[in-house]
């Protein structure tokens, strides 16, 4: 039968990874090349965790907005959980994420939500502070990821997967 | 009806023309369950296969979480084929229709629009970033000015790589000669003109050694490469090279090992053949009859190195001289740069040995040095039992780096565990919380810089020592600001490695920062 299916909204500051998380979790891929997305892109994944029936996972790909913008709720709607993208290199992008993050709540009180701090193969760039991450951790999953290498991307949707409901 | 009857037809029919065939309208209708019930349109145009099983299962997706009982609205949807389409949901009593309507031109449109935009910002941010990295620079170039000790590091780096590179070439001489001097069916002029080969490349060889060894400056401390030494293969490398030589003037050479300890001898290799090249170099060029002896001893975790010669000496009041570069004349009819034994003294001290010189003008002299196995050094009395039964994770791909610091840490007191790459030594760290982490920067996959990094963002407190290969200042600071507590250069200072390890372990964790 078809397995249960749940909606995962990709949000963060554009430019941040949130395309290339996609394309190197479905896909395996990874592109240096930035097209900007624009409107919604959405994708499919089955996750098998051990113990659980298998889950799939509908992931939306929303086009990157600054935190300034309320993100697009009828994008939103229907999401049983957020993958919260930030980019390790710029500590404005975390921000954001987690502004997104206080946005969405009012339309989505119960959804998962876990952090990616994107960009790990760039770890001596970082303007992300791992103190600050330590402290997140208090509040919310967080990984450090790597669309290019691949690093933490797995285990960032697994977690998700995780934490929904089977 | 698509708009107002009571509009004129002709604008009934312009407008069907624009918001239907412009818009490329596909309509499908559902009975609930998304079973298809109807279609007008061309799917194709979209990418959508209505009759393969699962050729709708993109636009089902697109709803999952959603109410099928309430009018939706998608804009931009990327579908399958690229294309980006308007969606949109219409409920109906039992039934439901998705409609789509192109939004390719709108949406190549806007991505222009928004590329600008975001390559700007982002720019201007890599710019804004850029321009503190210069003022970084700036200020590093500053410090560098006056740092003597970063100007070495970089001379180092380029001493090691020259050396490298005359050592290479050297080696296939020395090859070469063997080859041919062992078909020796060469008459007497080819064989003086193979001595004379020999004979300069051999001089060249310690020459280029020394003169490299010497611009490595008054470094303190042992800078070591310990490795496993094949102490048969050195001698006979150095047999190979010298016996040839001291034969030719009618000297006989002899070279003994003694194997006593069953343990493996470590030592920084090329400072030990250094060592017993000069010496030798020394011996042939100042004995004329009689024999030259190297005799090699490994007993008790010390290696004796002894070489005797019958030849010139010293007089009693050179000796002091001897060991003072440049010290032409020191030895009566001497030539040549009159390094060799001021670097033997220097790299017997690096390396915490004993040297002692007997000698008799006319009747010969005796070097005979006595070198500590690198282990041995680490565990030193100074060094005994504070760190007994800590915990040390050692990480490093590099077997031979990570199999000495695990005996160096061993000789400390340390248990010791010895892993191949990041991911799991985060893991591994999380887990056991050891008393000392160590961590190669240059690890395969993921960074040593990217794993300290992960630990000290999940909280992790315990001491970290990265170790690189770079000595650049710009490379400590980017693993110091991942979390490591200190930064060691490899090769590794022995004594700065044995205080760096007591102080990590002693003082704690640092914060993060
Ligand atoms: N070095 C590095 N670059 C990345 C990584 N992830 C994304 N990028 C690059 O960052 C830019 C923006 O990525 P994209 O996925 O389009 O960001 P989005 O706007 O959030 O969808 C692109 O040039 C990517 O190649 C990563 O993990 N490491
Ligand atoms: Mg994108």
């Amino acid at each position: 039968m078809t397995p249960l299916t749940h909606k995962v909204c990709m949000l963060g500051d554009f430019g941040v990874g949130k395309t290339s998380l996609v394309a190197r979790y479905v896909r395996s891929t990874f592109s240096d090349k930035y097209l900007t997305t624009v409107g919604v892109k959405v994708d499919s994944k089955e996750v098998a965790l051990p113990g659980r029936d298998p889950l799939k996972l509908v992931l939306w790909d929303i086009a990157g907005r600054s935190a300034l913008d309320a993100p697009s709720t009828s994008y939103l709607r229907g999401a049983s959980a957020l993958l919260l993208v930030a980019d390790g290199t710029r500590e404005t992008s975390l921000n954001s994420a987690l502004n997104l993050l206080m946005q969405s709540r009012s339309t989505l009180p119960d959804a998962v939500a876990v952090l990616a701090v994107n960009k790990l193969d760039l770890v001596e760039r970082w303007e992300v502070a791992a103190t600050t991450l330590s402290e997140l951790r208090r509040s919310l999953p967080v990984f450090e990821t790597s669309a290019l290498s691949g690093a933490g991307v797995e285990e960032a949707f697994a977690e998700i997967a995780r934490r929904l409901p089977g | 009806m698509i708009v107002d009857a009571a509009w004129p037809v002709v604008v009934q029919a312009y407008l069907r023309a624009v918001l239907v065939d412009r818009t490329h309208l596909l309509l499908l209708s559902f009975a609930p369950g998304w079973h298809l019930l109807d279609l007008q349109g061309d799917p194709a145009f979209y990418g959508l296969a209505p009759e393969a099983p699962d050729g709708l299962r993109s636009l089902q997706d697109l709803f999952v979480g959603l109410p099928l009982d309430r009018d939706q609205d998608i804009p931009f949807v990327e579908l399958a084929n690229g294309r980006s389409a308007h969606v949109h949901l219409v409920a109906d009593r039992d039934a439901f229709h998705v409609l789509l309507l192109d939004a390719e031109e709108a949406r190549s449109h806007e991505r222009v629009q928004q590329q600008l935009v975001h390559e700007a910002i982002i720019a201007g941010h890599a710019k804004s970033k850029a321009i503190g990295q210069l003022k970084d620079i700036r200020d590093e170039l500053g410090r560098q000015r006056s740092s003597l000790e970063e100007a070495n590091a970089l001379k180092n780096a380029l001493i090691a790589t020259l050396s490298h590179e005359f050592r290479t070439p050297l080696t296939s001489i020395f090859g070469y000669l063997h080859l041919i001097e062992r078909r020796a069916t060469a008459d007497a002029t080819a064989a003086q003109a193979l001595q004379a080969v020999r004979r300069s490349a051999t001089y060249l060889f310690a020459l280029a050694e020394n003169l490299l060894e010497y611009g490595r400056g008054e470094s303190s401390g042992a800078l070591l490469n310990a490795v496993e030494v094949d102490l048969g293969a050195l001698l006979a490398d150095v047999e190979g090279m010298f016996a040839p030589l001291a034969e030719a003037k009618g000297v006989r050479f002899r070279a003994t090992l003694a194997h006593d300890d069953a343990t493996a001898p470590r030592f920084d290799e090329v400072k030990l053949r250094q060592i017993v090249v000069n010496l030798l170099s020394n011996a042939v060029r100042y004995t004329t009859r009689g024999e030259i002896v190297l005799a090699l001893a490994w007993r008790d975790r010390r290696l004796a190195v002894d070489v005797r010669d019958s030849g010139i000496g010293i007089a009693p009041e050179f000796i002091g001289q001897v060991f003072k570069p440049f010290n032409r004349g020191a030895q009566a009819g001497s030539k040549g740069a009159g390094l060799g034994l001021s670097i033997v003294r220097r790299l017997v001290d690096q390396m915490h040995g004993t040297l002692a010189l007997e000698s008799e003008p006319g009747q010969g002299t005796h070097f005979s040095i006595e070198l500590p196995s690198v282990a041995a050094i680490a565990a030193g009395p100074e060094h005994a039992s504070t760190l007994r039964g800590r915990r040390a994770l050692v990480v490093d791909d590099d077997a031979d780096v990570a199999q000495l610091l695990e005996v160096l840490l061993e000789d400390l007191g340390f248990e010791v565990r010895v892993l191949g790459d990041a991911a799991s030594a985060v893991a591994r760290a999380m887990d056991e919380s050891p008393d000392l982490l160590l961590v190669d920067v240059e690890l395969p996959g993921l960074s040593g810089n990217a794993a300290v990094y992960q630990l000290r963002a999940q909280g992790y407190r315990g001491p970290i020592v990265s170790l690189s290969a770079n000595a650049t200042t710009d490379a400590r600071d980017a693993s110091l600001r991942a979390g490591a507590n200190h930064y060691l250069t490899k090769p590794l200072n022995l004594e700065r490695f044995v205080a760096v390890v007591r102080r990590a372990v002693g003082e704690g964790a640092k914060e993060a920062t």
